[in-house]
């Protein structure tokens, strides 16, 4: 009997003009949306590819140990064009400046922040607006629209059982809404697939099918949603009416409106408190360097020529000088990676308070089982915040690598390889042949045209100095979270959006026990 | 006539579901947005006053000299707006402190307690309301207008008699926008109510004009989904796919058009990352050092020893520097110009949608979001001017001093190129930002006032001819 139900409700619906609707305009925005997206993930991959060159041409520049502050790069996640979740709102790269120390915590939308007055743009978007709304409007009529028509009475005056013919209009409902589900998933991996920049592994199959899964789990629970509305009134316009004002206090008005009560009530660190934070690290960083080498001269980091990545270093170097900055440089920076570790502490301080605010608003609108959605789908996809935490975890770990290579290579920095090329004897030389007959010319006209002579001679010596060989150096690597974490995450959400659909179900059947069909 | 069923449609409306769901709702989200806005705004006017403070300090201490004042940073941060309250403008996600000397600017800067993770959500304001609430709500109440009544029979009743057409059709729309202007106003007042009693927001008279032609506008938007709503109820014969086809449309509208702009900036306009950018300053520094050396400013333009050695050649360095800052200028301001552009053009684009041309009118108005934050620019370079001219003026006393202006505190110093006399500060120009008046806002928000006033006019001759044609049968 439940299939007979389901089978005629399955072919009424796909008759509906609602129907023809909502598939036609799932399918057609993921036909628009997918390129776009597509292309613009092409082109983040491009920016990175670009972006990790540049560093690798960087290093090959670097001419002292000093120097080395690469950065590294989140790659882009394919993944995104599905549910793009905070992806685009976090910093994509980090400096590895182990003995500076950076100040950059979260930046919008990478490239220009100010595209943060658009909203986010995936086909999650598609689902969590197009999918739901139609699941509301597949639903609403279902029982309170027959009581109008006067076919309840027709169905229920025979031998069907009540809840033989909810769970056929239930399994009607959720055979045709797969069906634009399905169409724009297929759609869109098609589109996806067949640029050439994009190959996908098993993992972001997985992940993908897993995306699939969830988001049938919420269709159901919306048309569940609207079954429940259906079966609480008699008259379908009332549900509607109903249905579509509860649709939008749940799509957008919650959502936001969490976000910006969040804002308020849960108190994050200020920018500039965040920097009076690392300034005083710093400063204490800075007493304590003064108090070690107090006794050493070295004159430190005032050094004669441009380096890589913007830095400067000692071409040339006194013998004295050279003992005095070695004997400096191997007190203060152990010292230094120590305070390096004490402000990425501050910084994750500082990211938590962010991260605990918007933990925040999602608890105040989970509530909305589209707010889960999102939120599962971002988890699935590996743009929610997880993954970025792993993304600095790497970063952490890189930045111990680095520091323990130019440990090795330095001789735990107490060699003159780690501020200057320059070799014992070299500044003599240099400055005897080009500076010298500065120095004892007379004329103030001959004097200066010397100076410029050397200059140019210098500028050639400082090109021909040779970079340092970095060929064992170690390479950064991005390990995003595995599939059982994404799991241990996703499932309790899962749960949830199973449990409302239990129980909007449920609660529809007791109604319906009791509804009144005349 | 009209009279009498603009008082009947009331009536009817008032005794609907959705009347008193939206009326309910409508108010309890209008009261919750004030409450928050208060606690936000004493937030950001206390952060706001400290940092300020803070910084004017700093400048008031360290410029004891002319040369300082030329050549030290100061910082100046974005003031926060009552008006935000209206339309918010997305300001928590655009840079708010803005960093420059007599000289150069830095990129402005996005300071104090914002939450990048929380950006893609909007402040719930009055814009954000209206925009989405009321305008569906709009739909919902026009929805059924022309072909409800046809199903239920009562427009064969109406049109046997000797009404015209458009008195009925005119008389539903004044309905229409009464009922819904109810809820609005209602909220409006208390959400103005709640804000007012806080002591720490006041409105001044401009600001008092500026809500007034927000609330017009409003007027008018709403005024476009009604006559959408009349529209499409008066193409169909049944309510269900007036129903079905309007709120695909609002979806689209509403929703899914403002989601594109970000998909269509980054199409139409592209802007170089911010590595790119510190390549390209790289590369102008290097080019710049080498332009030195082949004496394109002058003999010892890169020795910075003191004038008595000799070697030393200040005017030379002067072009130097005044040439590198240049440049720089020219890189960072392009690319800044870059970056607006680029969300210039998807806002351009998502004025398709009634909801973004509103939403803008409305920022322009309330002088928020992106449009203040290029005003600010422009406002800060004049001061810059200003505050050379100031420089110069002052150095040009001094006989003492090189007459340089160029931004390179070592040398400037060094040489004294601008004078060292002492400055009394109160003499020394500061930057106030200033409102723009409500004629300025206005003509600015020329086109998107414009463009809703063609909305209106489009779909009510739409909905006027079809409802002329409609086969009441």
């Amino acid at each position: 009997m439940i299939w007979k139900i389901a089978k005629k409700e399955f072919l009424l619906n796909l008759m509906t003009f609602k129907f023809a609707v909502g598939a036609i305009v799932c399918v057609v925005m993921t036909a628009v949306f997918m390129p776009i997206l597509v292309n613009d993930y092409e082109q983040r991959l491009k920016d990175y590819n670009e972006n990790v060159a540049a560093n690798e041409a960087e290093l090959g520049k670097v001419k002292v140990y000093k120097n080395i502050t690469p950065t590294v790069y989140r790659p882009p996640n394919v993944l995104s064009v599905f549910s793009e979740g905070i992806d685009n709102q976090l910093d994509r790269s980090e400096k590895i400046d182990i003995f500076g120390g950076s100040s950059i915590i979260l930046e919008a939308e990478g490239d220009n922040s100010l595209l943060s007055v658009f909203p986010a743009l995936d086909v999650t978007l598609i689902f969590k607006i197009v999918v739901s709304i139609l699941a509301l409007l597949m639903a609403y009529d279902v029982i309170s629209g027959e009581r109008e028509q006067g076919t309840l009475k027709l169905i229920l005056s025979n031998t069907a059982a009540r809840y033989k013919v909810l769970l056929g209009k239930l399994i009607a409902g959720l055979m045709t809404l797969i069906i634009p589900v399905t169409a724009s998933f297929i759609l869109g991996l098609l589109i996806l697939l067949s640029s050439n920049m994009i190959s996908l592994t098993g993992r972001e199959w997985f992940r993908i099918a897993l995306m699939y899964f969830a988001s049938l789990v919420f269709v159901t629970a919306m048309f569940n949603l609207g079954l429940l509305l259906s079966c609480l009134s008699k008259s379908s316009a009332i549900s509607l009416v109903f249905g579509l004002f509860l649709w939008l206090f749940l799509v957008t008005i919650l959502p936001n409106s969490s976000a910006y009560i969040a804002s308020q009530l849960k108190s994050i660190e200020s920018a500039e408190e965040f920097s009076g934070k690392v300034k005083a690290v710093t400063d204490q960083l800075g007493s304590e360097i003064n108090e070690l080498t107090k006794d050493v001269k070295g004159s430190g980091d005032a050094a004669d020529a441009p380096g890589a990545f913007g830095h400067t270093y000692y071409r040339l170097c006194e013998k004295s000088e050279m003992d005095s900055n070695r004997k400096k440089y191997s007190i203060t920076e152990p010292v230094k990676i120590k305070y390096f570790d004490k402000v990425l502490g501050l910084k994750e301080v500082h990211l938590n308070y962010l991260v605990k605010q918007k933990q925040f608003a999602d608890k105040l609108a989970g509530s909305s089982p589209i707010v889960l959605y999102e939120n599962l789908m971002s988890v699935l996809a590996g743009t929610d915040f997880g993954n970025f935490k792993c993304f600095k975890n790497n970063v952490r770990t890189y930045g111990n690598e680095v520091a323990d290579y130019i440990r090795s290579k330095t001789e735990n920095f107490a060699s003159t390889s780690y501020f200057t090329p320059c070799k014992e004897g070299d500044y003599e030389k240099v400055m005897g042949v080009l500076y010298k007959p500065v120095m004892d010319a007379k004329d103030k006209e001959k004097k200066a045209k010397l100076l410029e002579a050397a200059t140019k001679r210098y500028a050639q010596i400082l090109k021909e100095t040779p970079s340092l060989n970095l060929q064992d150096f170690p390479k950064f690597t991005y390990q995003p979270q595995g599939i059982r974490e994404t799991l241990q995450q996703a499932i309790p959400t899962v749960g949830l959006l199973i449990f409302a659909s239990i129980l909007f179900f449920a609660l529809s059947f007791m109604m319906f026990l009791k509804y009144d069909v005349r | 006539m009209v009279g009498q069923i603009v008082r009947k449609e009331i009536l009817e409306n008032f005794l609907s579901l959705r009347f008193v769901l939206s009326l309910l709702l409508v108010i309890l989200i209008f009261a919750v947005s004030g409450f928050v806005f208060i606690s936000k705004h004493e937030q950001q006017v206390q952060d706001y006053s400290k940092n300020t403070n803070q910084s004017l300090a700093y400048f008031q201490g360290h410029a004891k000299r002319l040369y300082w004042i030329a050549t030290l940073n100061h910082q100046f941060y974005r003031k926060p707006k009552a008006l935000t309250l209206c339309a918010e403008g997305f300001e928590k996600s655009i840079p708010n402190c803005f960093s420059f000397n007599a000289f150069s600017r830095d990129y402005p800067q996005l300071k104090g307690r914002t939450n990048a993770l929380l950006f893609g959500f909007s402040d719930v304001d009055w814009v954000f309301i209206i925009s989405l609430f009321l305008s569906f709500a709009a739909l919902i109440f026009s929805y059924n207008s022309i072909c409800g009544e046809k199903e239920t029979g009562t427009l064969r009743l109406i049109l046997a008699g000797s009404m015209p057409r458009h008195t009925i059709l005119l008389g539903k729309y004044i309905a229409l926008m009464f009922t819904l202007g109810v809820p609005m106003l209602l909220g409006i007042l208390i959400n103005l109510v709640i804000v007012i009693s806080s002591k720490n927001i006041t409105i001044n008279t401009a600001g008092w004009l500026k809500i007034v032609v927000i609330v017009f506008l409003s007027f008018s938007y709403l005024s476009i989904f009604v006559l959408l709503g009349m529209f499409i109820s008066s193409r169909t014969s049944r309510s269900a796919s007036s129903m079905v086809i309007l709120l695909f449309l609002w979806v689209g509208l509403v929703i899914l058009v403002p989601s594109f702009g970000r998909i269509v900036s980054k199409t139409f306009q592209k802007v170089p990352t911010q590595a790119e950018m510190q390549r390209i300053v790289s590369e102008l520094v290097e080019q710049m050092y080498q332009d030195s050396l082949a004496g394109k400013y002058g003999e010892n333009a890169s020795n910075a020893a003191p004038l008595e050695s000799g070697i030393c050649n200040p005017p030379a360095r002067a072009r130097m520097f005044n040439s590198e800052t240049d440049e720089k200028n020219k890189i960072i301001e392009r690319h800044l110009n870059q970056m607006t552009a680029q969300v210039i053009i998807g806002r351009r684009f998502t004025r398709i949608s009634p909801a973004e041309i509103y939403r803008q009118a409305c920022e322009t108005i309330a002088g928020t979001g992106i449009g203040r934050f290029l005003e600010l620019r422009r406002q800060i370079s004049r001061y810059q001017a200003d505050l050379k001219d100031y420089v110069r003026s002052r150095d040009a006393e001094d006989p003492n001093s090189l007459h340089l202006l160029y931004d390179e505190m070592y040398t400037v110093s060094l040489w004294r190129s601008i004078s060292h006399n002492p400055v009394d500060f109160d003499t020394v120009p500061k930057f106030q930002e200033r409102d723009l008046a409500l004629g300025q806002s206005l003509k600015l928000a020329i086109w998107d006032i414009g463009l809703l006033v063609l909305f209106n006019l489009v779909f009510f001759a739409a909905s006027y001819v079809s409802f002329l044609r409609y086969d009441v049968r």
